[in-house]
């Protein structure tokens, strides 16, 4: 059975102890090689790498840096931090990670620099995307072309989603004036989400909840970028399917 | 397999409760002498347990388990570590061998009232609970620890629970239940 997130009943979350869990998370990650507590791990700690990225941000000029560009270093950083912590030394990974974040996004920031617009996560992320779901199409040009344009927009209704509570607090789910017909997919896009296979759902929720790059979902589930793309069009191809014959 | 003499045990239990001793060193240096010893190794993972040292006290627990599978009490604390730990499928694999024991002991009535418990079934574990601490006469800090669950249950099902319990209390208990379990010289 897969383990949902959030999941937990109210009798098991009464007898949770906080600093176990993490340690748990820790544990079977370092000891007894279970790569999702990686993502698992990342999740909880991604406010720490955005917090960080949005305080670089505000402390620097920009440069045509935008957050997007400097929240990858931070993940970047987050995903160095996770795999080179020693729990058993009793620092608190809080406290760890937040040199390591802080120290990838400066140096980051002055890379980035150097780089011309193409480098810049809005682009690079759009052309990964169109290459993940491109890639996976048949033969028939114009079936492709719809293939594509349904999995393009539905990257699209995802971004928008709110699959989960942004972390500024702000509230993106479409207003009153929005239509009934687009918020009711949106649910059913999430309700779907949750439905699949648990490392499809993981390459969904990081890309377009948390905004994580291919390259740094690879990282962190120790598959190849090549194979979150070939999930990632799967994923997409199964919620084209299933909400377009809902 | 060489176990820990009964003096060495005793003495080590009495200069536990007291302060101002390296109590790891003692546990340790014992473990050195008899490794294969599933109290010490229970005792030690009980003292991490109540260090926060919780990577280190799962491995110790689950040695005194691998030593010893029908020590009861460590694969009821293991299961409950776990359980605390969120790994409800591995306390429940760890518990089962627990449904051996006679189905009126109390471990075997606590481990079948948490099971109702992480299925939110908060009656059935009421009733269980409830059975296993008057049936439990050998670790009354256990029976204070499982009453504070039974009294959350209570107000869950009155719908004013709360959601952190184990945090505030189970880590004072741990020790001092173990060393009334070893007071009373028994394993069952």
């Amino acid at each position: 059975m897969k383990a949902r997130r959030g999941g937990s009943s109210h009798g098991l979350k009464l007898l949770l102890v906080p600093p176990r869990v993490e340690a748990s998370l820790w544990r079977r990650l370092r000891y007894e090689r279970e790569v999702r507590c990686r993502e698992l791990l990342f999740t909880r700690y991604r406010g720490l790498a955005r917090a960080t990225a949005l305080r670089i941000l505000r402390s620097r000029p920009r440069n045509g840096v935008t957050l997007e560009d400097i929240e990858q270093f931070a993940y970047e950083g987050l995903l160095v931090a996770i795999d080179r912590y020693d729990p058993l030394r009793g620092v608190p990974f809080g406290a760890y990670a937040r040199r390591r974040i802080l120290g990838n996004v400066v140096d980051g920031a002055a890379r980035m620099n150097e780089l011309d617009a193409q480098h810049h996560y809005r682009s690079r992320v759009e052309r990964e995307r169109l290459r993940s779901i491109a890639d996976d199409q048949g033969q028939d040009a114009l079936a492709t072309l719809a293939n594509l344009a349904a999995d393009l927009a539905i990257g699209l209704l995802l971004e928008g989603t709110g699959l989960i509570e942004p972390d500024d607090g702000a509230d993106r789910r479409p207003n009153a004036y929005e239509s009934l017909a687009w918020r009711s997919l949106q649910h059913r896009l999430a309700q779907e989400v949750s439905r699949l296979p648990e490392r499809e759902e993981a390459i969904i929720r990081q890309h377009y909840e948390h905004g994580v790059s291919f390259t740094y979902i690879a990282q962190m589930l120790e598959i190849s970028k090549g194979r979150v793309s070939q999930l990632h069009a799967a994923a997409l191809a199964k919620l084209r399917a299933r909400v377009g014959h809902g | 397999m060489a176990l820990c003499k009964d003096e060495e045990m005793n003495e080590l239990l009495a200069s536990i409760q007291r302060d101002g001793i390296d109590h790891f060193g003692l546990v340790e240096r014992l473990i050195a002498a008899y490794p294969d010893d599933a109290r010490l190794h229970f005792l030690r993972g009980s003292l991490l347990i109540g260090a926060g040292r919780a990577i280190e006290a799962h491995a110790a627990l689950s040695r005194a388990v691998g030593l010893e599978p029908e020590f009861a009490l460590a694969r009821f604390q293991l299961g409950f570590f776990e359980l605390t730990s969120g790994e409800p499928a591995r306390a429940l694999a760890t518990w089962e061998p627990l449904d051996r024991l006679p189905a009126d002991h109390y471990l075997a009535l606590f481990v079948t009232g948490l099971r109702h418990l992480i299925r939110d079934a908060f009656d059935d574990a009421i009733a269980a609970l409830t059975r296993g601490i008057a049936a439990n006469t050998e670790n009354p800090p256990l029976n204070h620890d499982i009453q504070l669950i039974v009294d959350e249950c209570h107000r869950i099902a009155k719908g004013t629970g709360q959601a952190s319990l184990v945090a505030e209390t189970e880590e004072t208990s741990a020790t001092s239940f173990l060393l009334d379990q070893f007071a009373s010289g028994t394993k069952h």
